[in-house]
C-alpha cells in the first residue's frame, strides 16, 4: 500500500515537472518570436532607409551604387508592402535616370560629332585659305612679270571665273561694314603683281558646288 | 511782303535740308579708315607711274597698268607736268600723261614718290562727298646709258574725292567708299 502511495507521489512529481518544463518552453518560443519580429522590423527599417536614401539622393550617389543598393534590398526578399512600394518607386526612378543618362550620352555624342565635323570643316577652310594666301604671296614676291603671270593663272583656276567679286573690308564697326570699291579676282591678282604688297587677309570665301570660289572677302591687315 | 516771307522760309528750309545732308554721320574710326584708303590709292598711283615709266616694263603690261591708272581718277582729271627749264606747267589727261611717260626718250626712267601726306583733310561737302588734298614729292631721273640726262623733284597736290556708294553683290547690299583722284597740280619744281 505504501508502495502504491509512493508511486503516486512520484507520478504527481513527474507530472508537475512536465508542467513546469512545458511552461518554460512556451515562454522561450514567445521570446524567440519577439526576437525574430524585432529583427524583421530592423531589416524593414534598414531597407526603407536605404531605399529612401536613393529616392532622396541629391546627386551624391552614382547610378551603379543605387543599383547595387536596390539589388541588395531585393535579395533580402522582405515581405512588407511599404518596402515593396519603395522598391517599385526606386526601380522607376532608376529606369528614368538610366534613360536620362542614355539621352545625355547620345546628346554628347551628337555634339561631339558636330564639333569634330565643324573642326574638320574649319581646317579644310583654313587649308583652302592657306592655298589662296600662298598664291597671293607668290604673286607679290615674283621677281619677273612672267613668273607672276603663271601664279595668277594658277590662282585663277581656283575661281569660278575671272570676274568673281572681291570685297575688301576697310573698317568694321558694330553692324556697319565699310568696303573699298569692289573689284574682280583678275584685277585683284594683277593689283598684287603691280603693287608688290599684300595688305589684306582672307576674311571669307564662298564656293559653288564644284568647289570653285564664287566670292572672296578680304580685310585690311 | 507775304511772298518775301514765304521765299525766306523756303530758302531757310532748303538750307536746313542741305545741312542735314552734310551732317557727318561717321565715327572717327570710320573717318580714319577712309583717310587711310585715300592715301593708299595715291600710293597705288605712285607704283603705277613707276611701272609705266620703267623702260623694262613690257608694252602690254604698261598698257594694262595705264587702264588701271585711269580707273583711279575722276573723269576729266588732269596731270600737271613741269620741267626745271621752264615756269610753264602743262596739263594732260591721265591716259595722255601715262602714254607720254611710256614714250619718254631715255634708256632708263626712275620715278619715286615720297612724303605722301594730307595737306587738307578730307572734309564733308554739301553734296555728301568728302574732299581733301594730298601732297606728294616726286623724284624723276632720266638716264641714257650711264649718263644722268635729266632729274628734278616736284611737289604735287592731288585732290581726292571720297563718296559713299552702294552696290549689290550676290544679292547683298554692299556699302563701299569710292575714292577718286582729281587733278594733280604742280606746286614746286626743283633740280
Amino acid at each position: 500500500m505504501k508502495k502504491i502511495a509512493f508511486i503516486n507521489k512520484l507520478l504527481l512529481m513527474a507530472l508537475i515537472a512536465v508542467f513546469v518544463a512545458g511552461g518554460t518552453g512556451c515562454a522561450s518560443k514567445k521570446k524567440l518570436a519577439r526576437q525574430q519580429e524585432a529583427e524583421r522590423m530592423e531589416k524593414i527599417n534598414a531597407a526603407k532607409a536605404e531605399l529612401l536614401a536613393i529616392i532622396n539622393d541629391d546627386g551624391t550617389m552614382s547610378l551603379e551604387e543605387k543599383e547595387r543598393v536596390l539589388e541588395k534590398v531585393k535579395a533580402q526578399d522582405i515581405d512588407d508592402e511599404e518596402v515593396s512600394a519603395l522598391i517599385r518607386q526606386v526601380e522607376l526612378l532608376l529606369s528614368a535616370e538610366k534613360e536620362e543618362l542614355r539621352r545625355a550620352k547620345e546628346e554628347y555624342q551628337r555634339a561631339e560629332e558636330e564639333r569634330l565635323r565643324k573642326e574638320k570643316e574649319l581646317f579644310e577652310h583654313k587649308m583652302r585659305f592657306q592655298i589662296l594666301e600662298n598664291h597671293f604671296n607668290a604673286i607679290v614676291r615674283a621677281d619677273e612679270v612672267a613668273t607672276a603671270n603663271v601664279e595668277i593663272e594658277e590662282a585663277l583656276g581656283l575661281f569660278e571665273n575671272n570676274d568673281v567679286p572681291v570685297l575688301i573690308i576697310i573698317n568694321r564697326e558694330a553692324d556697319i561694314v565699310d568696303y573699298d570699291k569692289p573689284t574682280t579676282i583678275k584685277k585683284y591678282l594683277e593689283f598684287l603683281k603691280d603693287q608688290k604688297k599684300n595688305l589684306n587677309a582672307i576674311e571669307n570665301v564662298k564656293y559653288n558646288d564644284n568647289g570653285k570660289i564664287t566670292e572672296l572677302e578680304l580685310i585690311k591687315k | 511782303m507775304k511772298n518775301l516771307k514765304i521765299s525766306l522760309i523756303t530758302l531757310f528750309m532748303i538750307a536746313l535740308g542741305t545741312s542735314v545732308v552734310a551732317q557727318p554721320d561717321i565715327t572717327p574710326t570710320r573717318k580714319a579708315a577712309i583717310d587711310s584708303l585715300a592715301l593708299e590709292k595715291v600710293r597705288d598711283l605712285s607704283k603705277y607711274i613707276s611701272i609705266v615709266g620703267n623702260k623694262e616694263t613690257p608694252w602690254s603690261e604698261a598698257n594694262r597698268v595705264i587702264d588701271r591708272t585711269e580707273e583711279l581718277f575722276a573723269e576729266g582729271a588732269q596731270m600737271g607736268v613741269s620741267t626745271i627749264y621752264s615756269d610753264e606747267v602743262k596739263y594732260y589727261g591721265i591716259r595722255g600723261y601715262m602714254e607720254r611717260l611710256m614714250a619718254l626718250n631715255y634708256d632708263k626712267v626712275t620715278i619715286s614718290w615720297y612724303n605722301i601726306q594730307y595737306i587738307s583733310d578730307l572734309e564733308l561737302q554739301p553734296d555728301g562727298r568728302y574732299v581733301g588734298v594730298i601732297t606728294i614729292f616726286q623724284r624723276f631721273e632720266g638716264r641714257t646709258g650711264d649718263n644722268l640726262i635729266y632729274k628734278d623733284t616736284t611737289k604735287k597736290d592731288i585732290t581726292v574725292y571720297v563718296e559713299r556708294k552702294h552696290t549689290q553683290i550676290s544679292g547683298r547690299l554692299i556699302g563701299f567708299w569710292d575714292v577718286l583722284l582729281g587733278d594733280i597740280r604742280v606746286t614746286e619744281t626743283k633740280p
